[in-house]
C-alpha cells in the first residue's frame, strides 16, 4: 500500500503537441478511493494510463510510494487495472486468467493456487474458475476481471470505468460490491468514471477534471455543495443546478440579486462576501441554484417572500419518488425544480416557487469561480 | 451399433427437416441463389473428382476422347508405374521427398512465423513509417511472380546460398497474403487486451505468443495451409537455384515426368498418379482445419 503523487504532470499528443493533461498536481493518500470524473475526453483515462504505465509522461514526475515511476515498465510499478472491457484472455479459463500474473512471477504453484482460491472466495467466483470467460455473464467477467486485479495484492488498483458495460441493475450491485471490496482488502483506488452517480457513491475524494485541467478535488458532499466553479456546479448533480444571470444591487442597505424580470434578497453572509471581499455591488453575476432547493410548499413562500418568483410550467417529469418541473421564468433556459410528487401542475399553468437564499451560490462572470460558500 | 445408427439417421433427418424449413422460408431469389451456389459448388469439385479418377484410369482411358470423368477400370498400374520409375533414376526419388519435407516444413514455419510477428508489428505496434510498410507489403502482392524471378536470382546468388535448403525457403518466406490476413485478424484484438498483459507482467514476446496467437489461430490455420501448398508444390526453386540434381523436389522430379521427353503421350499415366501424390497432403491439411479455415474467409471478408 502506498501513496501516489503527481507533481506537475503534462501529457502532449499528436503533431501539434496538445495538451491532453495539462499541470496535474496531486497527492492520492494510502488506502483511498480517489475518483476521477469528468466528460469523455477530459484527459481522466490518459492520467489513469499514464500513472499505469501505459502511456508516456510528456512532462513532470510521477511517484509510486517513494519511487518516481515515469520510466519503471507498467509490470514493475506494483499496481493492476482493471479495463472497461474486462480484458480476459479468451483462450485461458477463469483459474489461469487470475493466476497469469503470479505465474509470469514465478511464484509457487501452491502459493499460486491459495491465492486464486481467496481472492475466487472475496469475490464470489469460486464456482466457475474452470470456464472460459466466454461461458460468463458480464458481472461475472466483471469479478473475472477484478480477481485478476487483487490476486497479486499490488499496491494500488487502477479502474478504468470498470463498470459501464454492465446493465443499470448490476452496475448499482457492484458499485456496492466494489465499495465493500475496497473496506475489506483496503487498498488504494484509482478509479475512472463519466458517472457522477458513481464518482459520488464511491469516492473518498472526487477529482473533477476538464481539458485535462483539475477542476476541484474534495469530498463528495463538498463538492456538491460548494462547487469550484460553473463547470463542476453544471457537471455534479442531476437535473444539474440552474444558473440565472443578474446584477447585484444594495437597497436600503440589503444586497439584492436583480434580473430584469425580478430581485431576490441575497442572504447577509453572502451578502457580506460578494460586498466586503470580492466588492462586486453593481456588477454583474451567475446565481446557480440547485432543484431541490427550489419550493412550492406553502410554508416556503411565506417565510421566503423576498425569494419568490413566478414561472409558467411546461415540462412535467415524473420519476416515482419526485417530481421535476421545468419552468419557464421568462429567461431563455428554463428553470428546473424538484418537487414532491404531490404537487401536480399541469403543463402551462402559472405557479410560485420559493428559492432557498440560504442555499444559493454566486460565481463570478468572468473568472467562473465560486465567490460565496 | 442399431442404436447408434438410429441416432445418426435421426440426426440426419433433423438436419434434413431444418435444411428444408430453412430454404421454404427463402423467397424466390433466395432460393435461386442456393440453387446456383450449390450448383458451383458441385462444379468446383469436379478438379478433385478428376484428380482422383485420373490416377486410377488406365492408359488407354488416359487418352479417351470425349474424356471421361469417371473412371471404368480402374487399376493401380500408374502407381506401379510411377514406383517403378523412381527406382531407375539416378538421383533416388526418395532424396527428391526429403528434399521436399525439410523445404515444406521449414518454409512453412518460416511465412507463418514472420508473417505473424509482421502482422503483430504492424498492427500492434506505432512506430513511424508503419503504414509504408503495410502499403508496399500490399502493392507487392500485384507483382506476377514471373517479373521478380530475375531480380530474386541475383540476391539468391549474391547471398550464396544457391544449392541449399536456405536457397529453397528464403525466397518464399516473405508472404504478403500472410501478412495481410493475419494483421485483419490482430486488429481484432483489443488493446486492453494486451495492455492487460502487459500489466501483469508479459513480455513483448509473451504477449504475442500466449495471448495474440491463440486469439487469431483460426488465421493461422488458413496461412499454414496456404503456405503448406506454397511450399509443397513450388518447382520454381528447384528450377532457378538448384543446379545439383540432389537438391532439387518432388514438384520439380514430377514435372520431370512427361516434360523432358520427346513426346507427350508417354508417363501420363506416372504423371497422374503423381499428380494425386502431390495433391492429397493438402487436401487432408485442409479437410483437417476446414472448420477454421472456413471461419477466417468469413471474418476477413476475402475469397
Amino acid at each position: 500500500m502506498a501513496k501516489i503523487l503527481f507533481n506537475h504532470v503534462y501529457k502532449r499528443y499528436g503533431k501539434f503537441k496538445e495538451l491532453a493533461v495539462n499541470d496535474f498536481n496531486l497527492e492520492v493518500e494510502d488506502q483511498e478511493f480517489l475518483v476521477f470524473v469528468g466528460s469523455s475526453g477530459c484527459g481522466k483515462s490518459t492520467t489513469l494510463r499514464m500513472l499505469a504505465g501505459l502511456e508516456d509522461i510528456s512532462e513532470g514526475e510521477i511517484y509510486i510510494g517513494d519511487t518516481i515511476v515515469n520510466d519503471v515498465p507498467p509490470k514493475d510499478r506494483d499496481i493492476s487495472m482493471v479495463f472497461q472491457n474486462y480484458a480476459l484472455y479468451p483462450n485461458m479459463t477463469v483459474f489461469e486468467n487470475i493466476a497469469f500474473g503470479l505465474r509470469l512471477r514465478k511464484v509457487p504453484k501452491h502459493e499460486i493456487e491459495l491465492s486464486v482460491k481467496r481472492a475466487a472466495r472475496v469475490l464470489e467466483i469460486e464456482n466457475f474458475l474452470e470456464r472460459k470467460p466466454r461461458e460468463l455473464s458480464g458481472g461475472q467477467r466483471q469479478r473475472v476481471a477484478l480477481g485478476r486485479a487483487i490476486v497479486r495484492t499490488p499496491q494500488a488498483f487502477l479502474m478504468d470505468e470498470p463498470l459501464s458495460n454492465l446493465d443499470a441493475k448490476l452496475r448499482v450491485h457492484m458499485r456496492t460490491e466494489l465499495i465493500n471490496l475496497h473496506k475489506k482488502i483496503g487498498v488504494t483506488i484509482v478509479y475512472v468514471t463519466h458517472d457522477q452517480v458513481e464518482a459520488m457513491t464511491m469516492g473518498s475524494r472526487i477529482v473533477v477534471m476538464e481539458k485535462g485541467v483539475i477542476q476541484q478535488v474534495d469530498k463528495p458532499e463538498n463538492v456538491y455543495n460548494k462547487p469550484a466553479n460553473l463547470f463542476v456546479a453544471n457537471f455534479i448533480g442531476n437535473p444539474p443546478m440552474n444558473f440565472i444571470t443578474g446584477r447585484l444591487q444594495e437597497r436600503n442597505g440589503v444586497l439584492e440579486f436583480h434580473t430584469n424580470r425580478f430581485a431576490l434578497r441575497i442572504q447577509e453572509q453572502h451578502a457580506y462576501q460578494l460586498r466586503n471581499d470580492h466588492k462586486l455591488v453593481d456588477r454583474t453575476v451567475i446565481m446557480g441554484i440547485r432543484p431541490e432547493h427550489i419550493s412550492f410548499e406553502e410554508i416556503a413562500l411565506q417565510t421566503c417572500e423576498h425569494s419568490v418568483i413566478n414561472g409558467v410550467l411546461q415540462i412535467n417529469e415524473f420519476i416515482g419518488s419526485d417530481r421535476y418541473y421545468h419552468m419557464d421564468i421568462g429567461f431563455p433556459k428554463m428553470v428546473v425544480a424538484r418537487a414532491h410528487p404531490r404537487y401536480h401542475f399541469d403543463e402551462g399553468a402559472r405557479a410560485a416557487f420559493a428559492l432557498d437564499m440560504n442555499k444559493a451560490l454566486f460565481f463570478h462572470k468572468d473568472t467562473e469561480k465560486l465567490l460565496t460558500d | 451399433m442399431r442404436e447408434i445408427n438410429n441416432k445418426m439417421l435421426q440426426r440426419l433427418y433433423w438436419k434434413r427437416k431444418e435444411f428444408m424449413h430453412a430454404v421454404k422460408r427463402f423467397d424466390r431469389t433466395q432460393q435461386f441463389i442456393v440453387l446456383f451456389l450449390t450448383l458451383l459448388s458441385v462444379f468446383m469439385l469436379l478438379p478433385i473428382v478428376y484428380v482422383f479418377n485420373h490416377a486410377f484410369k488406365p492408359l488407354h482411358e488416359l487418352f479417351q476422347f470425349p474424356p471421361t470423368f469417371i473412371v471404368r477400370n480402374p487399376t493401380f498400374q500408374n502407381f506401379i508405374e510411377l514406383l517403378s520409375l523412381t527406382q531407375s533414376t539416378f538421383v533416388p526419388a526418395s532424396r527428391y521427398m526429403l528434399n521436399s519435407i525439410i523445404v515444406t516444413f521449414l518454409a512453412t514455419v518460416g511465412m507463418v512465423a514472420t508473417g505473424a510477428i509482421c502482422a503483430y508489428a504492424l498492427s500492434k505496434h506505432r512506430f513511424p513509417g508503419s503504414k509504408l510498410i503495410f502499403g508496399s507489403i500490399i502493392a507487392s502482392l500485384l507483382f506476377a511472380p514471373e517479373t521478380i524471378a530475375i531480380p530474386r536470382y541475383v540476391v539468391v546468388q549474391s547471398l550464396g546460398i544457391m544449392n541449399s535448403y536456405f536457397g529453397h525457403v528464403l525466397p518464399m518466406i516473405a508472404m504478403p497474403v500472410g501478412v495481410f490476413l493475419i494483421k485483419q485478424f490482430i486488429d481484432q484484438v483489443p488493446n486492453e487486451m494486451i495492455e492487460a498483459a502487459k500489466m501483469d507482467g508479459t513480455t513483448e514476446f509473451g504477449i504475442f505468443m500466449r495471448i495474440v496467437t491463440p486469439m487469431v489461430m483460426p488465421a493461422i490455420a488458413t496461412i499454414t495451409i496456404l503456405a503448406f501448398q506454397n511450399a509443397w508444390g513450388n518447382a520454381e526453386t528447384s528450377t532457378l537455384f538448384m543446379q545439383e540434381d540432389a537438391m532439387k523436389t518432388l514438384p520439380f522430379y514430377m514435372s520431370t515426368l512427361t516434360s523432358n521427353l520427346a513426346n507427350s503421350v508417354a508417363r501420363q499415366g506416372a504423371a497422374a498418379a503423381g499428380a494425386l501424390i502431390m495433391f492429397l497432403p493438402s487436401l487432408i491439411i485442409f479437410l483437417l482445419s476446414q472448420r477454421k479455415v472456413i471461419s477466417t474467409m468469413a471474418h476477413s471478408g476475402i475469397k
